[in-house]
């Protein structure tokens, strides 16, 4: 494995649909990826700068919104209602990270849960815009421009999101081994030795905040193309915890963490659809139980089994998950 | 502006106000005294209006007696949620006690709504319906009672921290753990203590509220948010702070609810937050740490 183990993940992941023509497997499959991206954007903020948000559901519903509210009311080709509600997230998130990230520690993560519900709490009221509780729905596939290669299939929308998975799994162990990088894992490690060696550990973070709202926000857009329809639910407390427990379960500061913590919780849940209401309950035990025995997430099971030999995919680790 | 509407919005406000500060007073107390966020805070509050229920119901007492077994059962249940989900993890990262607290409050959230069913439940009172008048003033009983045993119990929690030797214990813990602990103070019992009256003051909020309001078991995810606008706006582990803030928070909402939209005033209270933090980042009395 060794050096070549993301190449491997890469063509397993592309393989993977084709071994079945079951639709209800490549659904499975559409939302792991979906949860994935969303777990590795939202893991920038936990395991790289170092802080716990509550708030990244909101982002991945303002870019569902973005893309459904502009379908609804333009015909703009998919790509760019892609890059709009990237741009829009990120904006939110600059909005918001500028006034949350001048806390430290917990109080940050109960003003991210503030600022999460008051963007919950909005969605919820602004009936004109956003059409309430109802939600919006019969919203249009993803294409380039108008029915011009039209994604309709679940393997389709599987692709695309894959592809942006890899794209960023790849930005980010680019960023990691990269100067900047470096300069993210001194700033949460420790702030005040970081901005004594020159780092401005403020635009450091905001800068990691920007790009993961942003990248929640094309998670979002493609899930609202994907699945047809967006209501508030998206944003609400149950799924910002769900987010958080991908990236915790699977392992915070890595890049194969979240995607195994993504894989886990869609996994699980379908799992446990037989037990009916009892699924939620065994989820939160296990949840509950994986960070009291387990603090380093899946992946500190690997290292904890394998010694060193994982060292290659994820070189994001050094400094540890503490 | 009509001053009686005027009155009667800013007696609701207070009214509603005293329930956010015995939430926020628990969470604040948990905070300040152990430095842990406790996010499974509204579950107690959940569970203290369903124990109220299930008391009159099952065991057929009066509302009173039922809101005082529920308020001391919920209490009680703060001891085992401390033994199983925060004391083995004080040394641990902070992460790790939060989201072992999210843990706690995902299973009895989930569990209320296995055991207790979805549906919403009204709790009886024979305070609901009767009012009180002064002059033009319009109150129930029901509300006068949560105001008036608000402020009581917050003047009992006063004094126990103030004046007891458990109180004391408290306050050495908050000041520096390892310190008070060479003192010879007890630290698991501190914690014991802390968390009793921190649920038992959120259980005792729920009964009060119970009666107002439908109760349903996801009912707690909203009492933890108001709870956590609260002591961000007063400053987190300040009792002071928890009072004013949650005050000022009901006539706030209240206001904006009578004047401007019922919608708009639940965005308000956020809308507050974010004011007072771009102004003064600790909260109105508190102290946090700075990026």
């Amino acid at each position: 494995m060794g050096r070549y183990f993301p190449l491997v993940a890469v063509a397993v992941a592309i393989v993977l649909p084709l071994l079945t023509t079951n639709t209800y497997f490549h659904h499975l499959l559409v939302l792991w990826m979906l949860f994935s991206l969303l777990a590795l954007s939202l893991n920038v903020i936990i395991g790289y700068i170092g802080e716990l948000s509550f708030g990244h559901a909101a982002f991945f519903g303002i870019g569902a919104y973005v893309a459904a509210i502009l379908g609804m009311h333009t015909g703009l080709p998919g790509v760019v209602e892609l890059i709009l509600a990237a741009v829009i997230a990120g904006a939110f998130g600059f909005a918001i990270g500028y006034v949350a990230l001048r806390i430290v520690g917990p109080q940050f993560a109960i003003l991210t849960l503030g600022f999460g519900s008051i963007i919950y709490t909005i969605t919820n009221y602004w009936v004109d815009l956003t059409r309430g509780p109802m939600g919006i729905s019969n919203i249009q596939p993803l294409s380039v421009s108008g029915d011009f290669l039209a994604l309709t299939g679940a393997r389709g929308y599987y692709y695309v999101t894959l592809f942006f998975v890899v794209a960023f799994a790849y930005a980010c162990y680019a960023l990691m081994s990269s100067r900047t990088g470096r300069a993210f894992i001194a700033t949460r490690e420790n702030a005040p030795l970081a901005s004594s060696l020159g780092i401005d550990v403020f635009r450091m973070k905001l800068l990691g905040f920007v790009v993961a709202t942003a990248v929640a926000g094309v998670g979002g857009a493609l899930y609202a193309h994907y699945l047809t329809v967006v209501t508030p639910d998206v944003m609400s407390l149950q799924y910002m915890a769900a987010l958080i427990i991908m990236v915790i379960v699977g392992g915070r500061g890595t890049i194969a963490g979240p995607i195994i913590g993504a894989l886990i919780y869609v996994g699980l849940l379908e799992a446990l659809r037989a037990v009916g209401p009892m699924r939620l309950v065994i989820f939160a035990a296990l949840l509950t139980l994986s960070v009291i025995f387990l603090p380093g997430g899946i992946v500190s099971l690997w290292k904890r089994w394998f010694g060193e030999s994982e060292a290659a995919p994820r070189p994001a680790e050094e400094g540890g998950a503490s | 502006m009509d001053t009686v509407v005027l009155a009667q919005q800013l007696t609701n406000g207070l009214v509603n106000g005293m329930t956010y500060v015995l939430i926020a007073t628990g969470l604040t107390l948990v905070f300040g005294v152990l430095h842990i966020i406790n996010f499974a805070h509204g579950e107690f509050y959940m569970l203290g209006a369903f124990f109220t229920y299930f008391a009159a119901k099952l065991l057929g007492l009066d509302y009173i007696s039922a809101a005082v077994v529920a308020t001391l059962g919920v209490a009680v249940l703060g001891i085992l949620a401390n033994r199983l989900f925060f004391w083995p993890l004080r040394r641990e990262h902070e992460f790790t006690v939060l989201l072992s607290s999210l843990g706690l409050a995902l299973l009895l959230t989930n569990g209320g709504e296995l055991l207790f069913g979805a549906d919403p439940k009204y709790v009886n009172s024979p305070f609901a319906d009767n009012v009180v008048e002064v002059g033009q003033l319009v109150v129930t009983q029901q509300r006068v009672l949560i105001f008036g045993v608000g402020a009581v119990v917050l003047v009992l929690l006063y004094l126990f921290i103030k004046h007891t030797r458990v109180g004391k214990m408290m306050r050495a813990t908050a000041q520096n753990p390892e310190g008070a602990a060479l003192t010879g103070v007890n630290i698991r019992f501190v914690y014991t203590v802390t968390f009793v009256l921190a649920c038992g003051l959120a259980a005792l909020a729920g009964a009060l509220v119970g009666p107002t309001a439908m109760i349903f078991p996801t009912v707690g995810s909203w009492a933890v948010l108001k709870g956590f606008i609260v002591v961000i706006l007063g400053g987190l582990g300040s009792i002071p702070g928890a009072l004013i803030g949650g005050l000022l928070l009901g006539v706030v909402e209240s206001l904006a609810g009578g004047y401007i939209s019922l919608g708009f005033a639940q965005a308000i209270g956020y809308a507050i937050i974010i004011g007072v933090l771009l102004w003064r980042p600790q909260g109105l009395f508190g102290t946090a740490r700075r990026a």
